[in-house]
């Protein structure tokens, strides 16, 4: 038994199922916003893999500016939570509804 | 050597796994953030047995290091208790119901990826994932994308303080 780039690329696919299971039955904000990055953190992974499939590095630039998107979306997503937890006291996704414009 | 990466393999994917099912299924947020924490570093693991050296590095520091520290920060700076906390009662079930629904996706993209050709994981050499040149490819192929994101990251940063300023 060998373990090819396979492997990583289904291990990808597991967590990014996770981290949609996450989105999908969690109401905590902050689960759900960490089930997110994990789903981005997948998606890394899957692009080293394929980068390390074809010997190139483009994969791992795009990881990179992956990793950018996940740190400007953490800065904005905990502004909005801290904001809404201080006025209305919950951490309920179901309160994120007074979003809508 | 290679049993010692496949036991490595395993190890880490183990541990990524049991970290993400922590993720979803614990109930205090920190415990959530702990648990990713230990997939976020095993990943780490992972980038370095693919040859990516600087990703490597990269998730270390700016994942399991910034954005992570950042997430437990604000958890405790909220000083969530249980009493905050959505009450989740069905959750399991929400799970499990989840769980029959992303099956057939499952089966479906792990059959496509086990119909690839095989590739080995060993070493490469000629400097692949180092610094050098991935600066390289960075600035010279990839400037535009470059400056894309750091307007982007400048815009999150006036718009996390314009949103932490203002009273609703």
């Amino acid at each position: 038994m060998f373990i090819g780039v396979q492997a990583y690329l289904a291990l990808s696919i597991i967590l990014f199922l996770l981290g949609v299971l996450g989105v999908m039955a969690r109401r905590n904000v902050f689960t759900v916003f960490m089930s997110v990055e994990l789903m981005l953190n997948a998606g890394n992974l899957a692009f080293v893999s394929y980068s390390r499939f074809w010997e190139g590095m483009e994969g791992h630039i795009l990881a990179v500016m992956v990793m950018a998107v996940a740190a400007a979306e953490a800065a904005l997503a905990l502004a909005v939570v801290v904001l809404i937890f201080r006025n209305r006291g919950s951490l309920d996704t179901d309160f994120f509804r007074i979003l809508r414009g | 050597m290679e049993i010692v990466s496949i036991l490595l393999f395993l190890v880490f994917a183990t541990l990524s796994i049991a970290g993400a099912v922590g993720l979803i299924l614990f109930r205090h947020p920190i415990n959530c953030a702990v648990s990713f924490i230990l997939t976020l570093l095993s990943i780490a693991g992972l980038y370095a047995m693919l040859s990516a050296k600087l990703l490597f590095a990269f998730q270390i520091i700016v994942y399991a290091g910034a954005i992570m520290s950042l997430i437990v920060f604000i958890i405790m700076f909220l000083n969530v208790t249980e009493d905050d906390l959505p009450a989740e009662k069905n959750r399991i079930p929400l799970m499990i119901l989840g769980g029959v629904l992303l099956l057939p996706v499952a089966w479906f993209l792990l059959k496509v990826v086990f119909s690839l050709p095989y590739v080995g994981t060993e070493i490469v050499g000629g400097g692949f994932g180092g610094a050098k040149e991935f600066g390289l490819m960075l600035y010279y192929d990839w400037i535009f994308p470059f400056e894309v994101v750091s307007a982007l990251l400048l815009v999150a940063l006036v718009g996390a303080v314009v949103l932490a300023k203002r009273r609703i």
